[in-house]
């Protein structure tokens, strides 16, 4: 074999006979030729100086003895189809290798351009040539392997449904925030403009001078400490143990905040929630009107 | 392996064949002794005369590999033996010098027409030996991109002995080389035509496309919808649908050689770098990479000595200050 020399390397068409005369005559040892080409390869690597773009000089390229070997194993060109089973298939436009998803998609189109052509001409010679659905025999993946497979393919659309779930809930938290601000802003405007009327109103009653008596509009009478003196002993309608004072029940509060306000804030001693009163014992929201019929897991005795 | 029926004619066609120890061009007896048999076939062929009744493809494939494989390699070797029913899987083979001749007496040994040979090499790289028998020529490629079809992603299945379609990109009739790997593709993966093992429908189809120089392999499962088994429902080729059943690889021919297991070299590929060389390359250039910092910090060192600041005449103007 001619060691190829990789130090200067020029541009070639490859389709150019890349065959020198020595190489066309040269009969060498048949056997072991593999284990030479394997020295030569090594040789290379200390000489270094290669790139992989440019085509080595040196390759052999015997067209025609190539030739006349595919000639020697050829069958013959007039052999059935059937034998041979192949289909050519245009792909036209170069593919891009390093993309995968294009390359593959050309790989398929292969197939199937080919399989459609294929059954065609198995469909015009009248062989039975689809499965049958009862045809049962072994197939070149076992069940147990198919079993797996499928395992996989399940676990993955969970996986992905569980994340479309997950994605969902966030997306309504989200909104469920602009809601509740929204709600907040029209609170405030809503309180600000109720401010803003009773201001309006104290200053027409203030322009009016305050002749007309204290019958018209509300009795307000903020001036003296005696407005805003909570009586603590009349609170009538507030339990005992409301630390509120029954504010609770009235505020514009969440259920649950008012809740928790009776509970711990607003004054009041603590001790006295634990105490029935009057309305707690009157109060049978707590329990299951219909007996115990209904609870099954419950034993009777 | 279990017990072969013995042919009588598969038993005397090698003893018939020389064995191809000359690769001279005139070659009165043909040897595809696949179908010599009927000798009276091979001449009628060339004058374009009848053959159908008389051709019969007897191609045997031998599949082996070379010691120490691993074991995804090993996994590919055996899926090939699964697709192809006409093919006799052997032990491994010492990889050794003289494993040409080795591998050629296995072969006619084994009275197999043509062999597949996985030769791993520093359990990294493998190589495949498209071979054929006894008179070659044979390929010499390099395997890449290898999947199995153990992987849970290939989901498609089929029937284990049914014949393949097979499907050639239309750049094999480009150039005499691709024509020939056509040609030995052809024999070697096309399950015989009432081969014994075979089963009598189509459920899958073998893709070979030439991209980038390289022979990429895939192999789907073919579902359409039918009632009958020899004609496909209306409209059903529409509705025909590929899974991939696998395996995938991508051969990158190295070498074309007259002979089995040598010979002659007929084509070399001029864009064929080897792995070897390539893992040297990178590691050289890790190598420079330190060789040049090293460089580096000692010119800017010398630079320093060279060029040494002068020292300042107002470094301690404001000194007296505090």
């Amino acid at each position: 074999m001619v060691p190829r020399k990789h130090a200067k390397m020029v541009e070639l068409e490859r389709e150019d006979p890349m065959v020198d005369d020595e190489a066309m005559t040269d009969d060498e040892a048949m056997l072991g030729d593999d284990d030479s080409d394997n020295e030569d390869i090594e040789s290379e690597d200390d000489s270094g100086e290669e790139l992989q773009a440019e085509p080595s000089r040196k390759a052999i390229y015997n067209k025609e003895r190539l030739l006349e070997k595919l000639e020697d194993i050829a069958w013959p060109e007039n052999v059935d189809w059937m034998h041979k089973l192949t289909i050519d298939h245009d792909q036209g436009e170069k593919v891009d290798v390093n993309d995968d998803l294009n390359r593959e998609l050309a790989f398929y189109t292969q197939a199937l351009d080919g399989t459609r052509r294929a059954f065609e001409k198995l469909q015009s010679s009248k062989v039975r040539f689809l499965r049958p659905a009862d045809y049962y025999a072994e197939m070149v993946k076992t069940d147990s392997h198919m079993h797996r497979i499928k395992g996989r393919l399940l676990s993955e659309k969970k996986k992905i449904e569980e994340a479309e779930e997950r994605k969902k809930a966030r997306e309504s938290k989200k909104r469920a925030k602009e809601v509740q601000a929204e709600k907040m802003k029209e609170r405030a405007k809503e309180k600000k403009e109720s401010i803003e009327s009773v201001k309006k109103w104290r200053k027409q009653r203030q322009q009016g001078g305050f002749a007309k008596g204290k019958d018209d509009g509300p009795d307000l009478n903020f001036e003296g400490d005696e407005g805003f003196k909570q009586s603590k002993k009349k609170r009538p309608g507030v339990a005992p143990g409301d630390r509120s004072g029954g504010l609770a029940k009235r505020s514009k509060q969440g259920k649950n905040h008012r809740s928790k306000d009776s509970k711990f804030g607003h004054g009041g001693r603590k001790g006295m929630k634990k105490q029935n009163t009057a309305e707690t014992t009157n109060d049978f929201r707590g329990f299951n009107q219909r007996g115990e019929s209904q609870n099954k897991k419950r034993k009777t005795f | 392996m279990a017990k072969k029926r013995k042919r009588s004619s598969d038993a005397t066609a090698p003893a018939a064949v020389p064995k191809p120890d000359d690769s001279a061009p005139e070659r009165p007896e043909r040897t595809l002794f696949g179908f010599k048999d009927d000798s009276a076939a091979e001449p009628a062929s060339k004058d374009g005369g009848p053959v159908g009744p008389f051709f019969r493809n007897k191609e045997k494939v031998l599949i082996t590999c070379s010691r120490r494989i691993v074991y995804r390699y090993r996994h590919l070797m055996q899926n090939m033996v699964s697709l192809l029913p006409h093919a006799k899987k052997d032990s491994k083979v010492e990889a050794k010098q003289s494993k040409g001749s080795a591998l050629n007496e296995l072969v006619e040994l084994r009275s197999c027409s043509s062999c597949l040979f996985f030769e791993c090499r520093k359990s990294k790289d493998l190589y495949l030996w498209m071979v054929k028998s006894p008179a070659g020529p044979s390929v010499k490629f390099l395997v890449n991109a290898v999947h199995t079809m153990e992987e849970l992603k290939l989901t498609g299945n089929h029937l284990k002995g049914s014949r393949p379609l097979l499907t050639f990109s239309s750049n094999f009739d480009q150039q005499p080389h691709w024509k020939l790997l056509k040609e030995m593709i052809t024999q070697i993966f096309a399950t015989p035509k009432d081969h014994r093992k075979a089963k009598p429908f189509h459920d899958h189809v073998f893709v070979f496309s030439i991209v980038d120089d390289h022979i990429w392999f895939r192999n789907y499962q073919i579902s359409v919808p039918h009632n009958e088994i020899d004609k496909v429902d209306k409209g059903g080729l529409d509705k025909m649908t590929l899974v991939e059943v696998g395996p995938r690889f991508c051969l990158n021919p190295i070498k074309i050689f007259g002979g089995s297991f040598g010979g002659p070299v007929l084509y070399e590929n001029p864009f064929y770098v080897s792995p070897n060389q390539i893992r040297a390359l990178e590691k050289r250039k890790k190598a420079g990479k330190y060789a040049t910092k090293v460089k580096a910090k000692v010119r800017r060192k010398m630079h320093e000595m060279e060029n040494t600041l002068e020292p300042d005449e107002f470094a301690d103007l404001w000194k007296g200050e505090d």
